[in-house]
Formats: C-alpha cells, structure tokens, sequence
C-alpha cells in the first residue's frame, strides 16, 4: 500500500535530482554494507535513510557504525571496515586520499546565506575582556582538536580575513575543547550551531560571530568512500548516494524548508532523536535538534570550489604534502558539483 | 667491667625458650657459651647486649667501663655485617664518625686496629674484594675500634671453612694474649670452645637453661690444634650435649 | 699404553645449553634486517604505503625536521617538561617511600593510598589537571609527576623494605643514631632498589608525555606525534615514535651509567 504524501514525494524527487547524475539504481539486491556516522545531526541523512527504508530500496542493507570521532572513521574506511561515511575536510582525510584509500564523492554540510551555520565562540572571561567581535582575535588562544583539522582550517581563515594572528591550541577531542573555553583556557572557537546555541544560552560562552560571514558556501562535510568502492564498485556507489539523497531531502524539508508542517518537524525529531543526545529525554533533546538545523546538500551536491580552496590551504601550511592534486582528493563523476 | 645474668627466662608466644639462667661474666675472660641448636644461646647473647629484652630477670654491668671506651657492648656478628658500599676503613670509621672525635685521632684508631688485624694494607678495599676470613677481621677490628667492655661473639667463625677458622682463631688469641678483652662466645663448635673460652657454659635443649660450667685453667696461648687434654675436655662436653643434641635435632621447628 | 678395549665409548656430553652467553651485533642485525625488510616491502609494493611508511622516508622526514630547527622547537619543550615533571614526581615518590618503608603509622596510612592511586590510568585525570594546574605547562609537569610518583614510591619503600636488618642491627648494637642509620645504612642500602625503580618511573614518564601533550601543546615531541597521527602522517609519527624510543634509551643508559658510578660496591 503506497501512499504519496507530500514529504515522500519530496523525498522521491530529491531522489530523482541525484538519480539525474547517476546510473540506474542497480538495485543489487540486500547487498550488506556499513555506513560510519557520528551522532550530529549533519549526519542526518543516513540515519533518515536508514530509518525509512531509503537504502533498502536502493537495495543495499545497511549496517549503520558509530564512532567518537571523525579521525578513525577515516582510518575504518582506509581499512575496508566501513563503506561510506560523512565527514569535515581534515589533514587526515586528504593524507589518507594522497596514500589512494580514499576519495570524496559528494557534499553532505555546507554554509548557505538565510540558513544558521558554525559560529565563532569567545569565552567568558575573553569576551568581559574585550573580544567581542573576531577582530579582537589578535593573540589570543584558539581551540582545536587537532592541527589539521578543519577547527583549524576556520580559524586561520578567520584570522586571516581579520589579519591577525591567533595561537591554535589543540585539544584533541569536542569534549576537551568545550571544558577549556568554559573555564576559560582557551578564548576562542568555532563550532555547528546545535553546539554553539546551547553553550552560548548557559552564559558561560558568547558568540562573537558567523563563519559564514568568512567562508561563504564552506563545504563543512562531505561524503566519502574508499578509492576502491568509489572506482570498482559504481553501482553501489551510486546506489547509496541515491539512498542518503533521499534522506537529505526528507531531512531538508521538515527541519530547514518546513515544507511539512509541525506534525513533519516532530516526526523527524523523533526520527532523529533515535540517534543524536539518546542521552537526554525527548523535551531536552529537542531543542538542540531543531536549533542544530542546517541544510544538507540536497542531492549530494558537492562545492569544488571550498574544497579547492581548502586542500590549497592544508597545503600552504604543509599539513598535507603539496603534491596532492583535487582529482586525487575527489572523485565528481558522482554528484553534481559547483 | 663485669656483666651478670641474673634469672633470665624468656617465652616466644607458647613456646618457652630460657629458663632461669643466672651466670657472671668476669672481666678479661672469654666466657664460651655452647649448646644444641634451639637452645637460645644466640638470644641470651642478645639481652646481654641490649638488642632484644627478656620476659623476666635483668642483665646488669657491673662497674663502669674502661676510660676511652666508645660503645661498651659490642657484637661481632656470625654473618660480618659490613656495609658494602664502604671500604675497610670506612666500615671502622661508620662507628667512630657519631662520637664526634677529631678526624686525626679518628684516623689513629683505624690504622691502630687495622694494624691489630694485619689488614693495614686494605685499608680502601671494598668488603666484595675480601675473602671470608679478611671480612671476619675487618669486623672484629671495628670493633676493637670502640674500646668495647666486653665483645659479644655470635658465632663468629661459623661462615668460615675450617683452616680459615684455625687461622682466625689464632688471631684471637693472639689479640687477647696482646691486650685481654672480656668476651661472651657463642658457637655450637667445641673445638673453638676448648681453644678460646676460660670457661665454658653447657646450655641444655629448650628450654634453655646452664649444665654445666666447665673451667679450663690452661692458658690461651699454649692450647694447640690436636692438645691431648682439650680434646678430653671436648669429648667431655660432646658426652653432656650429645643425647641433647639428638634430641633437639628430632623436635619440630615451632618458631 | 695399552689399546682402548672395542666396548669403550667417549661419554657424550650432554651439558651444554641454559646458559645465555652474549652475543655481540645479534640484536643490531635484528634491528638492521627489519629496517631493510620495510624498505623492500615499501618499494616493490608489497606493502602498501597505507600500511608502512618507507624507512628512507622516515629518515628523510627526520633530516627535514633537524634541517629546519623544528627537532629543537619541538625537543625543548619535551625534554622540560619530562625534567621538571620526572624530578618533582621522582624525588616526592623517593621521599614519600623512604617516610613509609621508615614509619609504620605512615606505611599504615599511605600504602592503602598509593594502592588506590597506581592503577589509575593517568591519562584520564588530564582533563582534571587542566582545570587545576591550567592549560600550559603547569598540567603538563602534575601529569608526569603523578605518573611518576606512584611507582617510585612503591620502588623506595620495598627497596627500604629490603634494606639487609642485620646491618641496621649491627648499626643500633654500636650506638649509632637514628638519623646515621638511615643515612649511612638504609639510603645506601635501598639505593639499588630506588635506582631499578627510576628506570621504570621515567619510561613511564616518557610514555606520558605523549598523553601530556594532548591538551594544548603547540609544540613536543609527543604533539609532534599526535599531529602526525591525525593528519594519517606515517613518515611524522614514525620519526616521532623514533625519537621518543631514542630517549628512552638514552634515559636508560644515563641510569646505567649512575648504577655503575654509585653501586660499585654491589657484588
């Protein structure tokens, strides 16, 4: 029994945008594959199309992989032990692509003007003294997990921008990062609105400004795969694409268009809420879902000119090695690409 | 100075290992104690010098010691007790070095009694470098470093083999012919009893308590390896101890 | 001389082996064949370059790093940090051990504690000395004292423990004072214990200097490492993992040769 109603067809005409780019659905059947995901909600996509039965239309059975960080899901898509994944632009992921294991094949996050994107956080005590805006940035302290990581990548466009100079202090995980800027180790950072929002209502932080306002059209995430997935196994490939694609459409849709209604927007938080702060009760969670929203390429769709702009940057600073080139870094002959 | 026993008995937990031992310890005699093992010789030793109390009776100094005299009671122990991070003479001057003496009549005393015990000439050696013999030497010229009242001698030649024994014991004799010293000797080996002690003291098996005192009026430097008349008085006290002995072989280990 | 009759046989000996003998270059040859074995293997392919880094690059990474005065800027700050931090933790966990394996209301009181506290992962108190002792230096030198003390301290007192009796006895039975017995007979004679310690305690603090630099180092060799870690660098964490291996057996040839200055004595 199939009942059309507005955010399925959506959800199917996102579909077919993406499905405009690629091959036919192979639609092999039940294929088992593993998807690597954090619990944000920019990563929405897989688990809306986990949830409703996207991939499994697409014909692929899909194991979803959780991780702490984005570091070693890279690693378990080098090794073979997860398929695809969603992950920022880092050091890491074009050293892994420079060594062939791996390659981008969409876009997942990106900034977009009209829509809440990462903010510029100033500490308590940074802020009572001054830094208000990112032009007070001038040697202060600025967080980050690793160097090489695109914390790092934000920060030094910012400074840049701003022409001053900031010292990076890495701090290896999230967690670290945000006990050091609310006790005021560090002054400043840069983070997704569903982080920013909450830290910034406690008071014990203050937003002093907007990425977006620095990188217009960031590529924040992309989608990736291993090279060997990407280059041999096309259909598959394709296959998930058009499943994820879904699931960003649906996505999109009830938490950033509202094209659904309420009643829409409480279904996905549900939805979401299955995967992203399982911690906390539903009420809690809530707000943070919503708050978090930020528009997911529909269709994948990838912006090759932040991610030239990054790997140009990760190079200049001799992060990556200068050899690396876009075409080794990303595979376009998946998604639309801008 | 003299030293008395009087009524010293003592228990470890349940088992009693000395009862009532009374005994004088005349100055300028060597006083051998023997006995089976077990007995408590090496614990009387002990009270008498102060490192261990007994349940009753007391252990008392009679008159004061000798002018000079740094440390009145003193051991030479069955294993040396050297330290071997020190050389020779830093061994002897460890027992000087508290008594806040000039450092030159410090360095008397260690060439005086290292000259005493032929050892002179490693002086700076450490205790690895010495045999067992030489090790022997060094503590018993550290403690003739203090002057003592009365030597205590826990079995002091028993870690050595039998000729480097005869060696030492000579050297003993020697010393004491030279210089008489007051000596309580503990050992479990006749032979050096009849050769070192005036008098003997025969410990009975656990509990503990004095046999016999047998005197032996020939003086020390005319006793000889193979002496018919000490190997009497050795074969004597083997008849008192042997039956004790035995006995104390087959008893189990309490403590 | 007469003729070995046919029956005599020469006795077969059967002694030989159980008795380790050294031998010279064995364990440089080891070192020397893997090396080259890793070298093959990454230049024909074998290896994939995911899997191994080629030593020559490693080597090579290691000559850019030294050529541009990184080496320094990176050594300098580690070699401090494991100065002041090995040296506050060492000399505490010595001084704390010696108080224990001395008096026994303070063994009563702090071996139960020092029980309590070795088996905690340090590392996971990082966050916590960040907040007490601050970002910079200040959590860095807590994490590597604490993770020094607590088995120095368990070195000392047993090695206090194991101090020979009859010599403090022989040192009570000539009068000496309490404190020359401690001085001149339990220190040295606890010496070789607290010196075995020392050379696990500092490659405990070696280790941690990797996790020490996790919060807010900019530069240190175990940022060094942890940077090449998260950009997926191989030749980086290899030239790292070099460096941190080299001092460890500097460290531990500087404690042999304190061994053999002060333990002379030792049969």
């Amino acid at each position: 029994m199939i009942t059309l109603n507005r955010r399925k067809a959506l959800g199917l005409m996102g579909g077919a945008v993406t499905a405009a780019g690629l091959a036919t659905p192979a639609l092999s059947q039940n294929k088992k594959i593993t998807v690597g995901a954090l619990r944000f909600t920019s990563h929405s996509g897989s688990f809306v199309a986990v949830e409703r039965g996207y991939f499994a239309d697409a014909g692929l059975d899909v194991e979803l992989k959780f991780f702490q960080a984005a570091q070693p899901m890279a690693v378990a898509i080098a090794s073979g032990d997860v398929d695809y994944a969603v992950t920022a632009i880092s050091g890491g992921l074009i050293s892994l692509a420079d060594k062939g294991a791996i390659k981008v094949i969409g876009g997942a996050l990106s900034e977009e003007a009209g829509i809440d994107g990462q903010k510029i956080l100033a500490s308590d005590a940074a802020f009572n003294a001054g830094l208000t805006s990112p032009a007070g940035l001038d040697g202060k302290s600025f967080g980050m997990s690793t160097a090489g990581s695109s914390f790092h990548y934000m920060g030094s466009k910012v400074a840049e921008a701003e022409g001053v100079t900031v010292k990076f202090k890495p701090l290896q995980k999230v967690g670290a990062i945000i006990g050091a800027l609310k006790s005021g180790q560090i002054d400043a950072w840069s983070i997704v609105p569903h982080i920013a929002k909450p830290l910034a209502g406690s008071g014990a932080v203050h937003i002093i400004g907007s990425i977006a306002d620095y990188l217009p059209d960031y590529q924040v995430t992309t989608v990736f795969t291993s090279t060997q997935n990407a280059s041999d196994e096309k259909a598959m490939t394709g296959d998930f694409l058009a499943g994820f694609s879904k699931g960003v459409a649906d996505y999109n849709a009830a938490m950033v268009d509202k094209t659904g209604g309420a009643e829409d927007e409480t279904a996905m938080v549900d939805l979401i809420h299955k995967y992203v702060y399982t911690d906390r009760p539903r009420e809690k969670a809530a707000p943070s879902i919503i708050n978090g929203s930020m528009r997911l390429n529909a269709g994948a769709a990838l912006n090759m000119g932040s991610v030239e702009d990054q790997l140009n940057w990760f190079k200049s600073e001799n992060l990556v090695d200068a050899k690396v080139t876009l075409e080794t870094l990303v595979d376009a002959s998946y998604v639309e690409t801008t | 100075m003299d030293i008395r026993l009087s009524g010293i008995s003592h228990s470890y937990g349940e088992v009693e290992v000395m009862r009532d031992i009374t005994l004088d310890v005349p100055s300028g005699r060597i006083v051998c104690i023997v006995g089976p093992s077990g007995c408590g010789k090496s614990t009387l030793l002990r009270f008498i010098g102060g490192l261990e109390r007994p349940d009753r009776g007391e252990v008392l100094q009679l008159g004061a010691p000798p002018t000079g005299c740094l440390n009145p009671l003193t051991y030479v122990f069955q294993d040396f007790a050297l330290l071997p991070w020190r050389s020779v003479a830093g061994n002897i001057a460890l027992v000087l070095e508290d008594h806040g003496l000039p450092r030159a009549q410090m360095d008397e005393i260690i060439q005086d009694v290292l000259a005493r015990t032929k050892l002179s000439d490693f002086a700076q050696a450490l205790p690895k470098q010495l045999s067992g013999g030489m090790k022997q030497r060094v503590a018993i010229a550290r403690a003739m470093a203090v002057n003592p009242a009365v030597m205590l001698m826990d079995e002091p030649l028993s870690a050595l083999d039998s000729q480097t024994r005869e060696l030492l014991m000579d050297d003993l004799i020697g010393l004491w012919t030279r210089t008489p010293f007051t000596a309580v000797y503990v050992t479990h080996n006749l032979a050096e009893a009849v050769r070192l002690g005036h008098s003997i003291v025969v410990l009975s098996r656990r509990p503990g308590q004095i046999r016999e005192v047998v005197h032996l009026d020939m003086p020390l430097a005319e006793r000889g390896l193979g002496d018919p008349d000490l190997d009497r008085k050795q074969q004597y006290l083997w008849a008192l101890m042997r039956d004790e002995a035995r006995a104390a072989d087959a008893e189990l280990i309490h403590v | 001389m007469s003729e070995a009759p046919d029956t005599a046989r020469r006795v077969a000996f059967r002694g030989g082996g159980f008795a380790p003998t050294p031998r010279r270059f064995v364990g440089a040859a080891v070192f020397i064949l893997l090396i080259v074995l890793a070298e093959i293997g990454t230049r024909t392919g074998v290896i994939s370059p995911l899997t191994l880094p080629k030593p020559s690059d490693v080597l090579a990474t290691f000559g850019d790093l030294y050529r541009s005065g990184l080496l320094w800027k990176h050594l300098g700050p580690s070699l401090s940090r494991l100065a002041v931090g090995a040296t506050l933790g060492v000399s505490l966990g010595i001084s704390v051990g010696i108080l224990i394996g001395l008096f026994s209301y303070i063994r009563a009181g702090l071996v139960p504690l020092v029980a309590a506290l070795f088996p905690i992962p340090k590392i996971a108190l990082l966050p916590l000395f960040v907040i007490w002792f601050g970002i910079d230096e200040g959590s860095k030198y807590a994490l590597i004292a604490f993770g020094t003390f607590t088995p120095t301290v368990v070195a000392t007192y047993g090695a206090v423990d194991n101090v020979d009796r009859t010599l403090i006895r022989m040192g009570q039975s000539f009068g000496l004072s309490w404190v020359s017995i401690v001085r001149k007979i339990v220190l040295p004679g606890a010496m070789p214990g607290i010196l075995s310690g020392l050379r696990i305690s500092l490659a405990i603090a070696i280790i941690l200097l990797v996790a020490a630099e996790m919060l807010g180092a900019e530069y240190g060799i175990g940022a060094y490492i942890l940077e090449a870690g998260a950009l997926y660098d191989l030749e980086r964490l290899f030239a790292g993992v070099v460096i941190l291996s080299v001092l460890g057996v500097l460290v531990s040839m500087a404690i042999g040769l304190i061994e053999r200055r002060l333990l002379v004595w030792r049969v």
